[in-house]
C-alpha cells in the first residue's frame, strides 16, 4: 500500500516538474544573454519558411549587439497565442496573417505602433496602402506588412501559342480563350480551359463587374445586385460551354497540380505558386497577366499577405520594435527576405528593385497591386463568406440553385451573420 | 486498495475530461472569448442557437451520416473479423493489412482519398470505368459528398472494430460449432444461430463506440470537403471549431457542444434501451 502510494506521488511529482520545466523552456525569454536581451519571434512556418525566418533573425542579431532574437515554431500558433496572451507568456513579435487583425485588434491583444512610427520618422506611405489598411483598426495601426500577394491569371503559354491566342484582358476574351483551349475525350475532360475550382474568388469577380461584397459601413451585404448576377451568369456561360467540370482538380495538389501538368490552361493563383511552377522547368511554359477586366472595364484583384505584429503582452516591446523596423522598413532587409522566400515585400521601395522588374512574372502582380483590394476589414466577414456565400455559390455551380436564388439565399444568411455580434 | 490502482487515470480523467466538460457547460451560459472578461448571459446563447439554421443543417447531416455509417461499420468490421478468424496461411498478414488504415492520420489519409476520388483521374472512377460505369464527381456533388466521407471513414475505422470483433469471436467455444455441425447446421446457419447471438455484447459495444465517435466527425469532413458542397458535409464539430477558434465565440461554441452532447446522450440511451428490450424479448 505504502509503496503504491509512494509510486503515485513520485509519478505525479515527476510529471509536475516535467510540465513546469517544459513551460519555462517554451517561454525561455526575458533572460539576459551576455548583456543582450533575448526576444522570441513566433511563427507557424516550418521547413523552408523556418530557415528563411532564422536567416533573417541571425542577420539581425549580427547587425547589432543589444538584442538576440530567436524563432519559436508554433504549430497551432493563433490558439497558443490566445492562451499565452492571458497567461503572460506572449511572444515578443509574431508572424501574422493580416486578415485576422479585424477580429483580434478590438480585443486589445495587439500593440498599436503609430506613435513609434512617428517617433522614428517612418511613414505608413512607404508600404502598400491596402496592406496597411488591413493592419489598421479603429484608427490604430497594429503592425507592418511583411509580404503582399494577390491573384493573377496564370496561363499556359505553350497551349496559347498552339491555338494562336493572346492572354485575355477582358471577360469576353477569357471566354473565347477558355473555349478554344478546352479539350474533351468523350465524357472525359482532358484540358479545362479555365479553372473554376474556387468559388471563394467571387469577391474578386464581383469587383471586376463593378460590385462590392459589403455596403460602405460594412453592416450589410451588397453583392445581391446586377454585378453579382453578372458574375454568376458569366460563370454559367463558362460552365455551359463546358470549359470546366466540377471536381476536376480534386486531389490534384502539389506534385500533380492541374495547371502544372497541363490539365488546366488558365487559373487564378498567386506568387506563392511561382516556385512550384518554376520547378517544372521546360515542362511548363507559363505566363502571368493581371486579372481580366469585367464587362464595364473594371479592374479588380484581391490583396492578401502577411505582416509582423507585437502582442500587447510582449515583455520586450522596444526590442521587438527594433527588429520589426530593421526587417520591414529598411528596403534592403525587406528585399532580402522577400527575394530569398520568393515573395513580394510590403515596403514599396523594395519592389522597385531590378530583381522584380526583370522577372517574367512579378511585374504582373505589381501591376495588379495598383488596383487590388483587401477583403473587407469587418471581423464577421470571413465567417460570412464561408458560411453564407461559398455554400450557396457551390450549389449554384452544381445547378441546384439559379443565380438569383443563390444570391438571395446568400444575402439573407449573410446579413444575419454580419449582425451576429463579436464580443 | 483498489482505488489506488485507478487513481492515476481517474485524476487525469478529472483534470483533462470532466473538468473541461463541466466548464464548457458553464461557459455555454456566458460570453467568453478567452481574451476579455467573461460575462454571464443566461440563456442568450441557446436562444441564438435555436435560430441558427446552419447548425440545424449540420445536426441533420450528422444524423444522416451516423445512420449510414454505424450499420455499415458493423457489417464490414464483423465480416472482416470472421474472414480473418479462420486459420489459413498468412492470416496474420491480412489482419495487419486490414488494421493498418486505423493507424494512419485522418488528414494524411484524406489527402490520398482526395486523389482517389478525383472524377477524371482518380483510381475509383477508373476502376468503375473499366466495368462500364461513369463514376460521379464524388466530393464535388452534394448528393455524393457525404457518402464519400462515409466510405473514407469506414475504410479507416473498420480495422479497429475488426480487432474488437476478433477478440469476441475467439471467445466463442469451438465445441458449440462442432455440436451444431453434428446436428447438421451449415456454416450460414451456425453464423446466424451461434456467432451473431454470442457476439451481441461486442456488437453493442461497437455500435455505441462508433456512434459516439461518428457524431463527432470533423477531420475527414474538414480535409475532404470543408463542409461543402453547399452545406452537404457541414458537421456540428466543424461548426463548434469554427465558432470557437475562428470567431472566438467560445460561449456560443460551448452551447453548440452542450446541444451536441445532449443529442449523443439521447441516441446512446436509446441504444441501451433497444438493447435491453431485445434481451427481454428473447427471454
Amino acid at each position: 500500500m505504502k509503496r503504491v502510494l509512494l509510486l503515485v506521488v513520485t509519478v505525479l511529482m515527476t510529471a509536475c516538474f516535467a510540465f513546469g520545466n517544459g513551460q519555462q523552456d517554451a517561454s525561455g525569454k526575458g533572460s539576459e544573454d551576455s548583456g543582450r536581451t533575448v526576444i522570441s519571434y513566433w511563427g507557424d512556418w516550418g521547413g523552408e519558411g523556418q530557415k528563411q525566418f532564422e536567416f533573417m533573425l541571425n542577420a539581425f542579431n549580427e547587425s547589432q549587439d543589444q538584442i538576440t532574437a530567436e524563432y519559436v515554431l508554433q504549430q497551432d500558433m493563433v490558439t497558443k497565442f490566445l492562451t499565452a496572451s492571458v497567461s503572460g507568456d506572449a511572444p515578443d513579435l509574431m508572424f501574422w496573417d493580416r486578415f485576422r487583425t479585424a477580429l483580434y485588434a478590438p480585443k486589445g491583444v495587439l500593440l498599436p505602433i503609430e506613435e513609434r512610427m512617428v517617433a522614428d520618422g517612418i511613414s505608413p506611405d512607404a508600404f502598400y496602402s491596402e496592406a496597411i489598411r488591413e493592419l489598421t483598426n479603429d484608427g490604430h495601426l497594429y503592425g507592418l506588412p511583411l509580404t503582399v500577394d494577390c491573384r493573377a491569371l496564370f496561363y499556359n503559354k505553350a497551349m496559347f501559342a498552339e491555338k494562336g491566342l493572346e492572354p485575355p484582358q477582358t471577360w469576353d476574351e477569357l471566354l473565347v480563350a477558355a473555349k478554344a483551349l478546352t479539350e474533351w475525350d468523350g465524357d472525359k475532360m482532358i484540358v479545362a480551359g479555365m479553372s473554376l475550382n474556387d468559388v471563394g474568388l467571387f469577391n474578386m469577380w464581383l469587383q471586376q463587374a463593378g460590385g462590392q461584397m459589403l455596403n460602405d459601413d460594412g453592416q450589410a451585404t451588397a453583392f445581391n445586385t446586377k454585378a453579382g448576377k453578372q458574375v454568376l451568369d458569366f460563370w454559367k456561360e463558362l460552365m455551359d460551354a463546358k470549359v470546366y467540370t466540377l471536381g476536376f482538380e480534386t486531389g490534384l495538389g502539389e506534385g500533380i497540380d492541374a495547371f502544372a501538368t497541363g490539365k488546366v490552361a488558365m487559373t487564378y493563383s498567386g506568387p506563392w505558386m511561382l516556385s512550384t511552377y518554376e520547378s517544372y522547368g521546360d515542362n511548363l511554359d507559363f505566363g502571368v497577366v493581371p486579372p481580366p477586366a469585367g464587362p464595364q472595364g473594371d479592374h479588380a484583384g484581391l490583396m492578401g499577405g502577411f505582416g509582423l505584429v507585437i502582442p500587447s503582452a510582449a515583455k520586450h516591446k522596444d526590442e521587438s520594435w527594433e527588429l520589426m523596423k530593421w526587417w520591414l522598413t529598411v528596403p534592403e532587409n525587406a528585399g532580402m527576405y522577400a527575394q530569398m522566400s520568393k515573395n513580394i515585400p510590403g515596403v514599396k521601395m523594395a519592389t522597385e528593385d531590378a530583381y522584380y522588374a526583370e522577372n517574367p512574372y512579378y511585374p504582373s502582380f505589381i501591376e495588379t497591386f495598383e488596383f487590388a483590394k483587401i477583403r473587407p476589414t469587418v471581423a464577421q466577414y470571413p465567417n460570412m463568406e464561408i458560411k453564407a456565400v461559398i455554400p450557396q455559390l457551390q450549389m449554384f455551380m452544381e445547378g441546384k440553385l439559379s443565380a438569383q436564388e443563390a444570391l438571395d439565399a446568400a444575402q439573407e444568411m449573410g446579413d444575419i451573420l454580419l449582425q451576429e455580434k463579436v464580443k | 486498495m483498489g482505488w489506488l490502482f485507478i487513481l492515476p487515470s481517474v485524476v487525469l480523467f478529472m483534470i483533462f475530461v470532466a473538468l473541461p466538460a463541466l466548464s464548457a457547460f458553464y461557459l455555454s451560459f456566458t460570453d467568453y472569448d478567452i481574451l476579455t472578461e467573461t460575462e454571464w448571459v443566461g440563456l442568450a446563447n441557446y436562444a441564438m442557437l435555436l435560430k441558427d439554421k446552419i447548425f440545424f443543417i449540420s445536426l441533420k447531416n450528422i444524423v444522416f451520416y451516423v445512420a449510414l455509417y454505424v450499420p455499415l461499420m458493423v457489417v464490414f468490421s464483423l465480416s472482416m473479423a470472421v474472414a480473418v478468424n479462420q486459420s489459413f496461411r498468412g492470416v496474420g498478414v491480412f489482419r495487419t493489412i486490414f488494421y493498418i488504415p486505423s493507424l494512419t492520420s485522418a488528414i494524411a489519409a484524406s489527402t490520398v482519398w482526395l486523389w482517389i476520388l478525383n472524377p477524371h483521374y482518380g483510381v475509383l472512377n477508373q476502376v468503375l470505368a473499366a466495368i462500364g460505369i461513369v463514376g460521379p464527381a464524388w466530393l464535388a456533388m452534394s448528393s455524393t459528398a457525404m457518402m464519400s466521407i462515409v466510405m473514407v471513414t469506414l475504410w479507416q475505422g473498420a480495422g479497429g472494430n475488426m480487432i474488437l470483433f476478433l477478440a469476441g469471436l475467439q471467445g466463442i467455444s469451438k465445441e458449440l460449432y462442432e455440436s451444431a455441425m453434428m446436428d447438421g447446421a451449415g456454416r450460414i446457419q451456425s453464423f446466424f444461430r451461434i456467432t451473431l447471438p454470442l457476439m451481441r455484447p461486442t456488437t453493442f459495444l461497437v455500435i455505441i463506440l462508433s456512434m459516439i465517435g461518428s457524431f463527432q466527425l470533423f477531420d475527414q469532413a474538414f480535409a475532404l470537403t470543408q463542409g461543402g458542397p453547399g452545406y452537404a458535409t457541414m458537421t456540428p464539430v466543424y461548426m463548434i471549431y469554427n465558432e470557437g477558434f475562428n470567431l472566438l465565440n467560445m460561449g456560443y461554441a460551448s452551447s453548440m457542444a452542450v446541444l451536441l452532447f445532449l443529442v449523443i446522450l439521447l441516441f446512446t440511451i436509446l441504444s441501451f434501451k433497444l438493447n435491453k428490450d431485445e434481451k427481454e424479448m428473447k427471454k
